[in-house]
């Protein structure tokens, strides 16, 4: 129950705004502020009251019947990969609310809504447990996503949202296809089909690993692994799928920039770990069984965002575009690490999904307070802002170190675990992608000394230091990548349980 | 006691920082942050002395766990031996002199608190770095201060020189942290751990391994030694190190001269245990060969920063020669000697800038308006912008002004050139040089011979180019009158840590390096491996006859020799009886001497031209001069490369990887709406023209969307996703 109500809270909440008199601004930016907060403090209760070495479903809601015609339920719950997910969404919903304060200068009570709205369908997201709400809530973050950037982008928002929702309502189609492949095949054994059919992942989880069934069949799972992980790659996103997501990026406002980087590409990678992993081993294995290009095919696509986004990061003159190609970069560590399969490679793909979450918020919520007070975001327009700004100087300068890799903040931990693993599976892979690190450091430095250092730009003169509330969004998201580089088993502790299970069902393969 | 000793050393310098940065925060400063930080580092130093006595022959690690996988677990922790205690001491001790000196060298900076501040995260990180117990830690401590190097050497960000130097030094190093990291891969791999102590730490793993199986160890070790040739300046990614002399001048004593440079070293020497043969080879002649040319490089420098700067490279790779020839004491040895007497010459040349402190206004002038009588007119300076506070073209006969840095100074010169007995930095090069021949005669290999004669013309070198530097700036007379009007001796604050440390250029200082039994080398198992060339330094069981001493190495059958064991230590200590260190000794004080000798005949008794000689030998003068053209090497290829690749990639991820999308695009709005026709029109191309009609329109559109598009867009998903629900049925 807990969990439905942080689920629909926000939904409730944009029910509310939805009847507030639409020039109360203020009005409606507190509402909004408190119904995303309610998330946040049940998000917190979860997290810490998860039972941590329990492996297993927590705080399980139904399943209730929902669409009796087809067996779809109501069903939802947590694991330690979950919750811990589930937190960080909650966390950034406060702060993009935050951070939408003073720049949202039209239709602010539509925008509030839509944002609740989406807000809902990432908590969902995380927290089902029936394939088909899944999917459901997998597109209903897609709606709001849409309007939000189409109408409160910059420039060339009509196109850049297009280009959003085609191309993942594209991975969609695909990944409905095989979802109904697996429905259709869910009651088939030994080539009889009887009973009923079902979404219930859990129970599509067990049955796919039954000998004989029609789930388990490595040829059949390697169709369907293709057609989820095609949908979920769109939205990590893989090259070459990844066009979409500078052109999102360079026009979203800073609050939805925050949560596309931070939440959606997270539910690329844990649609992969829960249903491509967990439900397909068979299939993974065809693809990370070491053997050919086939058999290292994943391990390779990691290696290519990760190169790949940061040379492209490298050649950026956009700040925002910058930061979006090194997101890139950094989640293919996740998919690098999620390849190797083993026990350091899939915990630091998590920590390492947790992580970017953090850091890539902060960089865009950095890059916002810039562009609020310069109105543009060309690196080389700038130059020797720190002598203006220096606190807000100082705060990216350590979102930059995270991200990075700069051991002691949280970036390195995910990383440097995701090599680990991956080292020990892929070798020259590996060590290739480890390019990726310097690269990284280079962009990062180079744009901190176009923008910071140097002698000031003489037109930037009077430009006012970050403010209260801008540090306020920044703070906490600060905070957990100290927290998490000096003790990060204060994350990982709540999915190693759960990575060390998938770990064994991937191994016995 | 240890835990709670370790802890504040730890600590104090951690939270110095801290209070700087929550106040930062809010926008506020800490009124004495100088006072803040050098207390918590003199609280550091404290307890770093007291650590001497907990030191035990056979330290266990103190580790938590940090990390736990399922099946793997990572532990951080402390390990402390006498090596640890010793590297406590001279960092905690440097620091300290560098935070009392830097009290009145910032002052009246506009960032003076931050300069405290981001000296006690250094002073945090390197500790960490010092006392951990495991490779992770180590990389962790090893990062942290690159960090701080990054914001010291960047600290005057205004000057475009300071911002490229911090970059560029954050990123050279960086090249070789990548290169210790996948060795530290390779080691994780291998044994399934990073620690190294333990019973199922990296060293006792790695004895394990039968001789056949360690070609990849020496990959490993190899690979390792990447950072500390990033980190230490090494050939070929010494660059960034002279270029980061950009930053303050205690920054270049403390960071870039005495403490983090030699965290290569150090780390190399805590690697000692798997270093095999081939490793230790390679090691070697890095070190050699860094040592050989960046004295060279010295040798035509104006600057006089950056004459301390290569020399600092060349006595760093004088240090990782010595580890690569087993003489593990001695490299170690010379890391402490070397941290003191080059702490003192970069303060004391920090004390000479600021006797110029008016000339600091005008950083940013763009030329040293060298003078025109100068030696070396002939070369213009490319790209090398000399501020003419650090330039020695400027300088002279500044010992009447500055009487106490001018002794100082001369004390380490001496100190560093070699001079005999008096200086310890002689004790800690002979025990170099006599390891080194000590090897080469042992293993008959030729390799040492050259190595020990690259090192025997480093150490030539080494004396001519410091005493260049002590007559050009102390002696004859001043070169710029408005200048040298100008200069006076420095307040207390920065002469009594000159005074201090020259005090510590004596031998009597260092005494427990003299006490042979303090330090330990600990065992290289494959080095006494039945294949291997020599033996590594703990088994000090040569012959006593043939008098290597504990810096040589011995014949292989000498590791089964205890019985010379005795004789050895006899033998060892730093006076090096045997004939190696004899010849070793004899030959070292007869290069310094005749360095200094030359060195007075060019520089002060001008008996000789620099220019004249500079133009006979003009090719070796442009490469010494050019640095040997690493810079361009690096900046017109690799860096231009990896740019235009990245705009390469870039271009191509926005022409042929978006065209395609935007193509696909196209064609189904346009061509296959044309052709296949109503079902696409309404999908596809309905889709896109509702979307503009909605965000175009101009007043009404937030009202449109609220009234119903999204009830329209929902129903056209979810109606969507029945539909092919609906065929799927069908089947």
């Amino acid at each position: 129950m807990l969990l439905s109500l942080m689920i629909f809270v926000p939904l409730l909440g944009m029910i509310v705004v939805l009847l507030l008199p639409r020039e109360s601004d203020e009005l409606i930016k507190r509402v909004t502020l408190g119904f995303t907060l309610i998330p946040l403090i049940i998000a917190a209760y979860l997290f810490i009251n998860y039972e941590r070495s329990i492996f297993g479903i927590q705080y399980p809601h139904g399943p209730v019947d929902w669409i009796t015609a087809f067996n779809i339920k109501y069903y939802i719950g947590i694991d330690g990969l979950s919750v811990t997910l589930i937190l960080l969404t909650a966390l950034l919903g406060p702060i993009c609310v935050l951070a939408s304060w003073r720049n949202i200068e039209k239709g602010l009570k539509a925008y509030m809504a839509l944002f609740l709205l989406l807000e809902t369908g990432m908590l969902g997201f995380f927290a089902s447990l029936d394939l088909f709400l899944f999917f459901v809530f997998f597109e209903l973050t897609l709606l709001p996503m849409y309007f939000l950037i189409g109408v409160w982008g910059g420039p060339r928002r009509e196109y850049a949202a297009i280009k959003f929702f085609l191309y993942t309502l594209f991975g969609s189609v695909l990944m409905l296809v095989a979802m109904i492949a697996v429905y259709l095949n869910s009651n088939v054994i030994n080539g009889v089909a009887e009973g009923v059919r079902t979404f219930d992942i859990l129970t599509l989880i067990s049955l796919a690993a039954t000998p004989g069934h029609a789930l388990a069949d490595p040829g059949f799972q390697m169709w369907v692994f293709l057609g989820f992980f095609i949908g979920f790659a769109v939205k990590v996103p893989i090259f070459p799928f990844h066009t979409w997501l500078p052109d999102a990026h360079v026009e979203a406002p800073t609050a939805i920039s925050v949560i596309l980087a931070g939440v959606l590409l997270k539910m690329g990678t844990y649609g992969i770990v829960r249903v491509n992993m967990a439900m397909f081993p068979e299939g993974l294995a065809i693809f990370t069984n070491g053997v050919g290009i086939v058999g290292n095919s994943l391990a390779l696509l990691g290696f290519i965002n990760i190169v790949y986004g940061s040379l492209c990061a490298l050649a950026q003159t956009d700040f925002k575009k910058l930061v979006a190609y090194s997101s890139i970069g950094h989640m293919g560590f996740v998919i690098l690490g999620l390849a190797a399969g083993n026990s350091e490679g899939i915990n630091g793909a998590i920590l390492q999904m947790f992580n970017h979450g953090v850091i890539s918020a902060m960089l865009f919520l950095l890059v916002g307070v810039l562009y609020d007070r310069a109105h543009h975001r060309e690196i080389n327009g700038f130059g020797g802002i720190a002598t203006k700004m220096p606190v807000y100087t100082g705060i990216t300068t350590l979102a930059f170190m995270a991200s990075l890799g700069l051991p002691g903040l949280s970036g390195f931990v995910g990383e440097a675990l995701s090599l680990l693993g991956a080292f020990q599976e892929f070798e020259l892979i590996t060590i290739l992608s480890t390019i990726g690190i310097v690269v990284g450091a280079a962009y990062f430095l180079w744009t901190l000394q176009r923008v910071f250092l140097g002698q000031l730009n003489p037109k930037y003169e009077d430009l006012p230091e970050i403010n209260k509330r801008e540090i306020l969004t920044l703070v906490p998201l600060g905070i957990l990548t100290i927290v998490l580089g000096i003790w990060p088993n204060f994350a990982l502790d709540m999915f190693s349980e759960s990575v060390t299970n998938l770990v064994n069902v991937l191994e016995a393969i | 006691m240890i835990v709670p000793l370790i802890s504040i050393i730890l600590l104090a310098p951690l939270a110095a920082f801290a209070i700087f940065a929550l106040l930062g925060l809010a926008k506020r400063n800490f009124p004495r942050q100088d006072y803040l930080s050098t207390v918590a580092m003199l609280a550091a130093l404290g307890c770093s002395l007291l650590l001497i006595q907990e030191v035990v022959s056979d330290p266990k690690p103190i580790t938590v766990e940090w990390l736990s996988l399922g099946s793997v677990t990572f532990s951080m922790g402390f390990y402390l031996d006498s090596v640890t205690v010793i590297m406590l001491i001279v960092v905690t001790l440097v620091s300290s002199l560098v935070h009392i000196f830097s009290i009145g060298y910032m002052h009246g900076d506009p960032r003076y608190s931050r300069f405290f501040a981001f000296l006690s995260l250094f002073s945090f990180s390197m500790l960490f770095l010092v006392v951990s117990d495991n490779l992770l830690g180590i990389y962790i401590g090893w990062e942290l201060v690159g960090l701080c190097s990054y914001l010291l050497i960047g600290f005057w960000f205004e000057k475009d020189s300071a911002a490229n130097a911090c970059k560029k030094a954050f990123l050279t190093t960086r090249v070789g942290d990548i290169g210790m990291f996948i060795g530290m891969m390779m080691l994780f791999a291998e044994f399934g751990t990073l620690s190294l102590y333990g019973d199922s730490g990296i060293f006792e793993e790695v004895t394990t391994l039968e001789s056949g199986q360690i070609a990849w160890l020496s990959v490993a070790g190899i690979l390792i030694f990447c950072g500390a040739v990033g980190k230490s300046a090494q050939v070929p990614l010494h660059t960034w190190l002279p270029d980061a002399m950009e930053g303050p001048t205690p920054v270049s004593a403390l960071i870039h001269a005495a403490t983090m440079v030699a965290a290569g070293v150090y780390l190399v020497a805590r690697m000692f245990p798997i270093l095999t043969p081939t490793s230790s080879l390679v090691i070697a002649y890095v070190g050699g060969i860094t040592a050989l040319v960046a004295a060279t490089i010295a040798i035509v420098r104006f600057d006089i920063k950056r004459v301390l700067a290569y020399s600092t490279v060349s006595q760093l790779g004088y240090m990782m020669l010595a580890i690569g020839a087993g003489s593990y004491v001695a490299g170690l040895f010379h890391l402490t000697t070397h941290a003191f007497f080059k702490a003192l010459l970069f303060l004391g040349s920090g004390s000479v800038i600021h006797a110029f402190h008016a000339m600091h206004a005008h950083h940013d002038d763009e030329h040293a308006e060298s003078d025109e009588h100068d030696d070396h007119s002939l070369v213009h300076e490319h790209g090398s912008e000399i501020p003419p506070d650090q330039d020695m073209r400027n300088m002279g006969g500044l010992r009447k002004k500055m009487p106490l840095t001018f002794i100082t100074m001369l004390i380490a010169t001496l100190s560093i050139s070699g001079v005999p007995f008096v200086f310890s930095g002689f004790w800690s090069k002979d025990a170099i040089l006599g390891g080194v021949l000590g090897q080469a005669m042992a293993s008959n290999s030729p390799h040492y011979y050259i190595l020990f004669g690259m090192a025997l013309i480093a150490a030539g070198i080494t004396a001519f180019y410091m005493f260049r530097l002590i007559f050009m700036t102390f002696f004859g007379e001043p070169r710029n009158q408005e200048m040298h009007d100008m200069a006076h001796e420095s307040p207390w604050v920065m002469t009594v840590p000159l005074i201090v440390l020259a005090a510590l250029s004596f031998p009597a200082v260092n005494i427990l390096w003299f006490n042979e039994n303090y330090i330990e080398p600990p065992p290289q198992h494959h080095i006494h491996s039945p294949q291997r060339v020599y033996v590594s330094p703990d088994s000090k069981t040569a012959d006593a006859n043939s008098g290597i001493s504990l810096f040589g190495i011995s014949e292989a059958e000498a590791a089964e020799d205890e019985s010379g064991h005795d004789a050895e230590h006899a033998s060892d200590g730093h006076h090096g009886h045997g004939p190696a260190h004899t010849i070793a000794m004899v030959l070292s004080i007869c290069v310094a001497g005749l360095g200094i000798l030359l060195s007075w005949l060019f520089y002060h008794k001008r008996r000789f031209s620099a220019e004249a000689v500079a133009t006979t030998f003009r090719p070796a003068y442009n490469l010494f001069w050019n640095k040997y053209y690493f810079d361009e090497f690096y900046d017109g290829v690799l860096v231009a490369l990896t740019v235009w690749k990245s705009r390469l990639f870039a271009g191509f991820d926005l022409s042929v990887v978006d065209g395609i999308v935007n193509g696909v695009g196209t064609v189904t709005r346009d061509v296959l709406a044309a052709f296949i026709g109503f079902f696409d029109n309404r999908v596809v191309d309905g889709l896109v023209n509702r979307v503009a009609a909605v965000t175009w329109s101009a007043g009404g559109r937030i009202r449109r969307i609220q009234t119903g598009a999204i009830q329209t867009y929902l129903f056209v998903v979810i109606g969507g996703i029945v539909l092919i629900i609906l065929i799927f049925r069908l089947f």
